[in-house]
Formats: C-alpha cells, sequence, structure tokens
C-alpha cells in the first residue's frame, strides 16, 4: 500500500510536467493553426525548457528564488494530495499557498512591470479563491466528506449534481490557464502583453522552474476537473481534456478583460452558480 | 495550595501593579515587571500540571469588596462622562449603576454562589494565553514605553501609571475567565473595561481621549446588557442558584424565555470582542501605545469578549440563538476582511484582522459542534500567538521608521531584515498552511456546513484574508537589486519577547496533534462533550464525526508533512542559488534606465531625458472596500443581525 503509494506519486512527479509540457505544445500548435500559422512543433516547450536551464544566471534579487521555488513546490505537493486523494479543502489551500508565493515574487523587486503582475494576480486569486473553496464545499454537501478518496466510492458522478459548479470550474480553468479573456497577470501571447507580467524578472533557469510549475499547474487542474466524473475515470479524464481544447477555442475568439470586470463576473455569476448549487443540495439532502 | 495559586493568578498583578507605581527607577521597575511575568507564567504552567478545581475564597468578606469596587468604578465612569462632557458614556454609566443599586439594595439580593470560581480545561486554557503571551508584552512594553517617551521629549515620565495598568489588567482577566459567580464575572469585566480605557487614553493627546471615550461606552452598553441578565436571572430562576455559570451552562434553567440572558451575555461578549457595528472602538484603540494593541488584541479584552460566547455554548446549543450568533460572527468575519484591504495603516489591518477572526471565533461557538468548538479553541490560542507578535512587529517597525503607514514601510527588507523576517513569518502564520491559523480555518469550514450561509461567508472572508496580507507583505519586500543587507539590532527586551512568540507559532503549530489530544480536547469537552471528534494519526490530524457507530473521515489534515514541505521550500532555493554580484541585473524599465548600469538604481530618464525616480506604491481599492463605501451598509446588516438575535429569542 505504501510502496505503491509512493511509486504513484513518483510517476506522477516525472510524468506530469512530461504531460503538460506536451499539453502546452499541443496549446500552440492548435493555437497556431486557429490563426492561420503553422506553428512550432509540439515538443516546443521541451526545446524552450531546456534552452533556458542552459541560460546565465541573473538575478534582480536574492529574494525572487525563495518565492519561485515556493510556487513549484507548493504546486507539487497540491498535485500530490490529489493523487494521494487526501483532503480537497486543504488542496486549494496549498494551491493559494503557490499563488501567493508567485505574486510575492513579482513584489519582491522594485520592478514596475512585475508590481502590474502580481497585483494583477493577486486580483486573479480574489476571483477564483472563493470558486474552488466552494467547490470544496459542494463536494462535502454530495459526500458527507472533503477527501476525495470519498469522491472514488461513489458511483453516481459529481457532474450530475455538481453542474453549475463545473461551469464555474471552468471558468477557474480560462484563469488559471492565463487563457483570454483573463490573461491578465501575464499572457502566453506576445500581442496583448504588458512585457511579462508578474514573471518579467525572472529569466534564464529561474524563468525556466515557472515553466515547470505551470506545466505541474496545468495537471492538477485537469486532474480536478476530472474529479467530476469518476467511475470510470477515463470519463473524467475526456471531459477534462474536452475543457482543455474549449479553453484554447476561448483563448481564441475573446479579447482581454479588464481586471475589475474578471473579479464581478467572478463574483457575480461565478459565486450565485456555487451558491445556488449547494443550496439545493443543502435543501433537498439536508445536512448529511 | 489553591489559595496561593488564586491569589498569584488574580491579586499579584494588583500588588506588583502599586508596587511598579511606587518604583521611579527605569531598571527597578522593569525588574519588577520581568518577576511578576516569570511567577505569572510559572502559575499558569502550575495550573495546567495541577488540572481543573473549584475555589471558594474565603476569611474575608470579598463579596462586600468586590460590590464596593463595582460602585467605584461605575462612578468614576459618571466622573468621566461629566467631565468629557461625554453623555453617551454618562448614559451608559448611568444604565448599569442603576440596576445595579436596584438589584442590591431593593430586591436585596444575595450573591453568595458556591463555587465562586470553576477553574476547568477552558479556564486553564485562557489562563495559560493571559499569562504567557500577556507577560511577555508586559516585558516588550518596558522597553517600548521608554523608547516611546524618548521620542516624544516628555518632561514628565508616565511609564510607571502605564505598566500599572498592563499588569493589572491580566489579573482582571485571570479572575474573568475563573468567575463561576456572576456577579464576580461582572466586576472583572467591569475591571478589564476601565484597563482599557486607561491604556487607550494614556498618551491624553484629544484624539487618544475621544477613541477611549468611545471604547468605555460602547463596552458599557454590553456591561448594561450583563447586569440586566443578571437580574433577570435571578427575578425569574429563584435567586442566586441561577447566578452560577455552571448552573447556565449546565442546563440547569427552567421556565420560559430563559434564552434571553443569554442572548444579553453573547451581546455583551460581542461589544467586547469588537464585533460590527462595534469595530470603531478596537479601531479607535489603536491611536495608544502598541504594547496596548498587542495586549487588548492577543490575549485579553477581546479575547474576553469570544471566551464568554464560547464558554456559553452549551446554554444555546440547538437554538435558534445558536444560529443567530453563528451568522453576526461570519458576518463580521467577511466585512472585516473587506475592510482590511482598504486599509493603508499597518496597525489598522491588524485590527481589522483580529476582529474578522474573532468573528470566526464566534461564528464556530454558534455553529456549536464538538468540531467547530475546537476550531474556536485553537483559533483563540493560534491567533494570540500570531496577531501578540504581529502587533510587537508593528511596534518594532514603528520604532525604526517612526511610522505607521504602510507606504513608509516599503523596501522594509533592506532597513532591517530581522524585524522583516519575523514579521513576515508572523504574516504567513496568519493565513497560509501549514501554520496553526489556517489549521483553525480548515477545521472551521470543514464543521461550517450545518450552516450554509456562515460557509459561504467564510469562503468569502479568507480568500479576501489573503489579499489583505498578501499586498502588505509584498510591500514590505520591495528591494533593489543588491547583496549584503546589516542585520539591525534590536534590545533585549524586544528581541525576547519576539522570539519566544516566533517560536511559540512553529511548537504549539508542530506539535498541535498531541496538544489536542492530551490537553485541548478536554477543554473542548467542558465546552460540549463530542470525543473523539479530531483523533491523532502520528503527524496526520484526522477529523471524524460518530455517525451510525461508524466513524466517518471528514478531512485529513497532515500536520509533519506540510511542514516538511515548507522546509523543503526554504532549503532549496539555499542549496541551489549562491548568487554572486556579478550576476545582479538591474530591473526592465524598457531600456531606460539612468545610473550608468549599476544594478541597484531606480532612476529612469523621463520625458526629455530628465532622470526622474521611480516610484512604485501599493493598490487599496478604497472606491470598492472603502470605510466610507462598506460601512454604512455592513453596520446596517450587523445591526439587524443583533437586533434578529435578541428580538428572535424574546419572539420564537
Amino acid at each position: 500500500m505504501m510502496i505503491n503509494q509512493l511509486l504513484l506519486v513518483f510517476i506522477v512527479l516525472v510524468g506530469a510536467p512530461i504531460v503538460g509540457g506536451l499539453l502546452f505544445g499541443i496549446d500552440r500548435k492548435i493555437t497556431a493553426r486557429m490563426q492561420g500559422r503553422y506553428g512550432p512543433p509540439i515538443v516546443q516547450p521541451f526545446y524552450d525548457f531546456f534552452k533556458l536551464l542552459g541560460k546565465q544566471h541573473i538575478a534582480v534579487s536574492k529574494m525572487q528564488f525563495v518565492w519561485i521555488y515556493g510556487y513549484l513546490v507548493f504546486m507539487i505537493a497540491s498535485l500530490i494530495f490529489l493523487v494521494l486523494k487526501s483532503d480537497f479543502l486543504l488542496l486549494v489551500f496549498l494551491l493559494g499557498f503557490a499563488a501567493v508565493s508567485l505574486v510575492l515574487g513579482g513584489f519582491s523587486t522594485k520592478s514596475p512591470y512585475a508590481h502590474f503582475g502580481a497585483n494583477r494576480e493577486l486580483m486573479q486569486i480574489m476571483a477564483y479563491e472563493p470558486i474552488l473553496l466552494l467547490l470544496a464545499i459542494g463536494i462535502y454537501a454530495q459526500n458527507g466528506s472533503f477527501l476525495i478518496s470519498e469522491i472514488f466510492k461513489h458511483d453516481k458522478p459529481l457532474l450530475f449534481t455538481l453542474w453549475p459548479l463545473f461551469l464555474a470550474v471552468l471558468y477557474v480553468l480560462t484563469i488559471k490557464m492565463r487563457k483570454s479573456p483573463f490573461d491578465i497577470a501575464t499572457s502566453h501571447h506576445g500581442h496583448q502583453e504588458v512585457v511579462k507580467g508578474v514573471t518579467t524578472e525572472y529569466s534564464g533557469p529561474y524563468f525556466a522552474l515557472f515553466h515547470l510549475a505551470e506545466w505541474y499547474e496545468i495537471i492538477l487542474l485537469l486532474g480536478i476537473i476530472a474529479l467530476f466524473w469518476t467511475n470510470p475515470l477515463w470519463v473524467g479524464i475526456l471531459i477534462a481534456l474536452a475543457a482543455f481544447i474549449i479553453e484554447l477555442f476561448i483563448d481564441n475568439i475573446a479579447a482581454r478583460l479588464t481586471v475589475s470586470w474578471m473579479v464581478r463576473l467572478s463574483w457575480s455569476v461565478g459565486l450565485i452558480l456555487g451558491i445556488a448549487n449547494i443550496a439545493y443540495i443543502y435543501f433537498t439532502k439536508g445536512v448529511s | 495550595m489553591a489559595d496561593s495559586m488564586m491569589a498569584i493568578a488574580i491579586l499579584l498583578p494588583v500588588v506588583a501593579g502599586f508596587l511598579i507605581l511606587a518604583v521611579r527607577n527605569y531598571f527597578a521597575r522593569g525588574a519588577v515587571v520581568i518577576l511578576t511575568a516569570l511567577i505569572l507564567i510559572a502559575n499558569s504552567i502550575y495550573f495546567t500540571l495541577k488540572g481543573p478545581f473549584t475555589y471558594t475564597p474565603g476569611g474575608f468578606n470579598w463579596g462586600l469588596l468586590i460590590t464596593i469596587l463595582d460602585y467605584g468604578i461605575l462612578i468614576f465612569y459618571l466622573y468621566i462622562g461629566i467631565s468629557l462632557r461625554n453623555w453617551l458614556v454618562l448614559i451608559f454609566a448611568l444604565t448599569q449603576i442603576i440596576p445595579l443599586a436596584y438589584f442590591e439594595f431593593v430586591m436585596k439580593a444575595h450573591i453568595e454562589v458556591t463555587p465562586a470560581f470553576v477553574i476547568d480545561n477552558l479556564s486553564i486554557v485562557m489562563t495559560l494565553v493571559i499569562s504567557i503571551i500577556g507577560s511577555l508584552i508586559c516585558i516588550y512594553a518596558i522597553r517600548y514605553m521608554y523608547d516611546h517617551e524618548h521620542h516624544l521629549h516628555l518632561e514628565k515620565s508616565k511609564q510607571s501609571r502605564f505598566l500599572f495598568w498592563l499588569v493589572l489588567f491580566l489579573g482582571a482577566m485571570n479572575g474573568l475567565v475563573f468567575a463561576n459567580n456572576l456577579v464576580w464575572l461582572y466586576f472583572f469585566w467591569e475591571v478589564t473595561t476601565l484597563c482599557c480605557y486607561q491604556l487607550i487614553s494614556h498618551d491624553r493627546t484629544e484624539l487618544a481621549i475621544k477613541n477611549a471615550a468611545r471604547a468605555l461606552w460602547m463596552n458599557a452598553t454590553g456591561g448594561t446588557a450583563f447586569i440586566l441578565a443578571i437580574i433577570y436571572l435571578y427575578a425569574t430562576q429563584g435567586g442566586a442558584n441561577a447566578l452560577s455559570m455552571q448552573t447556565i451552562i449546565g442546563g440547569g434553567l427552567q421556565g420560559t424565555l430563559v434564552l434571553l440572558p443569554v442572548a444579553l451575555m453573547c451581546y455583551t461578549g460581542c461589544t467586547k470582542a469588537a464585533q460590527m457595528p462595534f469595530q470603531s472602538w478596537l479601531l479607535g484603540a489603536m491611536v495608544a501605545p502598541t504594547p496596548v494593541s498587542a495586549l487588548l488584541h492577543s490575549s485579553t479584552m477581546v479575547k474576553a469578549g469570544v471566551y464568554l460566547v464560547v464558554r456559553l455554548a452549551p446554554a444555546f446549543a440547538g437554538t435558534y440563538l445558536s444560529i443567530a450568533i453563528a451568522m453576526v460572527g461570519a458576518f463580521t468575519f467577511f466585512g472585516t476582511s473587506a475592510l482590511a484591504i482598504s486599509q493603508t495603516t499597518g496597525k489598522r489591518v491588524l485590527a481589522y484582522s483580529t476582529i474578522a477572526n474573532l468573528g470566526l471565533i464566534i461564528a464556530c461557538a454558534g455553529i456549536n459542534t464538538p468540531l467547530s468548538i475546537a476550531a474556536a479553541i485553537m483559533l483563540i490560542i493560534f491567533h494570540a500567538i500570531s496577531k501578540g507578535l504581529l502587533f510587537l512587529c508593528a511596534g518594532t517597525i514603528e520604532h525604526q521608521i517612526w511610522s505607521r503607514e504602510i507606504e513608509d514601510m516599503e523596501g522594509l527588507a533592506v532597513k532591517a531584515p530581522l524585524t522583516t523576517l519575523i514579521t513576515a513569518v508572523g504574516i504567513l502564520s496568519m493565513f497560509l498552511p501549514p501554520f496553526g491559523m489556517l489549521l483553525g480555518k480548515w477545521i472551521a469550514l470543514e464543521a461550517a456546513y450545518i450552516v450554509p450561509l456562515a460557509a459561504v461567508f467564510f469562503v468569502l472572508a479568507s480568500t479576501l484574508t489573503i489579499v489583505f496580507w498578501t499586498k502588505w507583505l509584498g510591500r514590505l519586500l520591495q528591494v533593489l537589486p543588491k547583496l549584503g543587507w546589516p542585520i539591525e539590532r534590536l534590545s533585549p527586551s524586544y528581541a525576547v519577547p519576539l522570539w519566544t512568540l516566533l517560536i511559540g507559532i512553529f511548537v504549539i503549530g508542530i506539535g498541535i496533534g498531541p496538544i489536542y489530544q492530551n490537553f485541548l480536547l478536554a477543554a473542548t469537552n467542558n465546552v460540549i462533550s463530542g470525543n473523539q471528534i479530531i483523533s491523532l494519526g502520528l503527524n496526520n490530524l484526522v477529523l471524524t464525526t460518530p455517525s451510525f457507530l461508524q466513524r466517518e473521515i471528514l478531512g485529513v489534515f497532515p500536520v509533519w508533512p506540510l511542514y516538511l514541505i515548507l522546509i523543503v521550500a526554504l532549503l532549496l532555493p539555499f542549496l541551489m542559488i549562491g548568487l554572486k554580484p556579478t550576476e545582479l541585473r538591474p530591473v526592465y524599465m524598457c531600456g531606460e534606465q539612468a545610473g550608468g548600469g549599476a544594478p541597484d538604481t531606480d532612476e529612469w530618464f523621463a520625458e526629455a531625458d530628465t532622470v526622474t525616480k521611480c516610484q512604485l506604491g501599493g493598490y487599496y481599492y478604497q472606491n470598492i472596500f472603502g470605510e466610507k463605501r462598506v460601512c454604512p451598509w455592513a453596520n446596517a446588516i450587523a445591526i439587524l443581525l443583533l437586533v434578529i438575535m435578541i428580538g428572535g429569542v424574546i419572539v420564537l
């Protein structure tokens, strides 16, 4: 049991960045095709990654490193929580620590662009954090437990009862994947970027760390979406991949919104979806 | 033995206080404070070892003494009201003194209650918090007040007077958490209000006196509710027996409207815990020297408010009142967290955050399951340590830069790396895993689903919490590309309390499993019995419910692995990276950097190549979360909730 779990964690730690990197490669390919370009090869993110690793070590402050490592380590930690099917609420808090680390990394320089990005990243946290926490409460309302392992024990998929929260989580996915209309703190597309947002002051190997964390993050997010259909799990994974493809379409048809619109939308539409969902379960099922 | 323990806990601070008043020498006075602090700490640990007991003092008519002192305090309030021409103070002094006189002279009440003091595990938790953290703050105050007066260039030192009230506060708080006799509890309650007034008004500036008077009248409304509750209990429940806290929480009340006095006392708790709409008195208290704020926010005063509500929890369990209290607390948690975002002064952010966390604790008492009560008690402890530390940090920062504004703390990491490090840990410990406050919040959220609306407020508030702490911490950390920051020296009177509290955060946080199992579980059971709700693996906290005899697991919090992750995250950068001066680069400014290629410059070429200093500032979102925007409707809702809380008890 213990050995199996350790093995699983090891496989995920090694495998997640490979799959995550490939997903980003697919992202770039599909986006390019939608824009009428040929696009880079699918393994381009790995070329970029290793090139960044080989670059000169330069930095603007020592404190940056503490936070970029915090971002990476806590992202990995929350992914491990998902893999070990641990407490979902705690997973959300750990993901929050990762995001806060990135913000503080931006703040710990005297760079106007990094500050822009950090302030916007903070507003992004404000926009999506309540939805993820409400999802945790929704899962509790449905299963009577915050444990992810309990989700796997139920035959009926969460999607049937928690579909409003599912819609809200898709919204979170757009924010977390840094896709338009919410690619506000930093974007993958050069043409709508305030320099490089929160990551402006990271370069070379330290910027590679940021990419690595992003690869883990995409796997974590798709994993959370897969939780909506765990029996059988492949349906959930297909749903997650479909969500990923939908995000690419949204990215290419939408323009960037302002920060205040993002927060306003999530605190109105997103929260109403979540609260209505939980209220419905509460009044039909009662306190379990 | 019990005699001397109780005497040390309650009377020693009084005696020491008068000794401090008499001693005029800085070092001798400091020695008295430190000695008192050490005795109080040792005594509180002895309480822990001895365990619960009951105690009634004999040999002297203590009841008469307390009655006389009661009138003394209230007449002093009258005097304040008249001399300041503050009608609110005067009115609420009269609303206390008239019912009290009616109670004692017209009703000719006998107020002997045995036992007079009940020391159970919850009281012991409280006395540990009061004696240890409160004492550390008193030690800090020795040097702080010296620097404070030095900075203000005062001719006549008032340090003795300040330390007198500070030390007296600890005695009153100890009495408050031990008292079983409601009349005595009321007396200690009033002593804390009096100490609070004296400490806030200490600097005698116009603003200080005004804010102190506000604190006084707001708390006096609470005192009025308390005395009305006492009279109601005495009149309807047949005499002095009903004036025992143990009777009230033991289900000993009979007849109609038994919830009314409980609701009134909860209202009293809410005033002292500065719940909305009473938050303004605690905000006003920020004008006082920082040790006062540290004391009020961490171990005394506001903790008395939440203590009373938590203590009363069994009396309203399963009733309408319970849900109403959960809503009052949860709404305060949400409202004040939003207000904290707009604050530009460090101490005011801390104040709003305190009120928010007290709201969370009160909401936990209202949710009233074994799980939420455990969360409430843990939050009291963790909050006391973290907030005590943060206020002491705020004071230390203030004495380094002589400002309380967050914008003035920009780049403090260079000027005072050590203070910044301690402050950063303090801030992180308020809202991030694996630290204790988040652990408490986590348990609270897991317990909150019973009152779903409260759970929604928890969710929103904990998100807002992330925003204001991160914003502030970000301002401290902003640095220019430069290596080698000289570490500042702190006076031992500052350093000892700071380091002790910092270590406390980690020791209590990492050891929370065993501490809960061996100690806090008993305290939780004093309030609500629900054994085995939090069970302990070697390193995990596991929450379970005993439903259908088969325990269901609600959630798991792996304490040690999380601290391990934190250590990894901190160690990696130090192991992997050694930054050389040649590797430093200036930040990106579109190539318009001035300063001739030196990395540590923040100047750039603006229009027509004028060299301009780059200035950055924080966002405070005044137009969304500003006090003017939020307070009117938030206070209205809070007043409505309080009216529903008390009115509902009468109507339903």
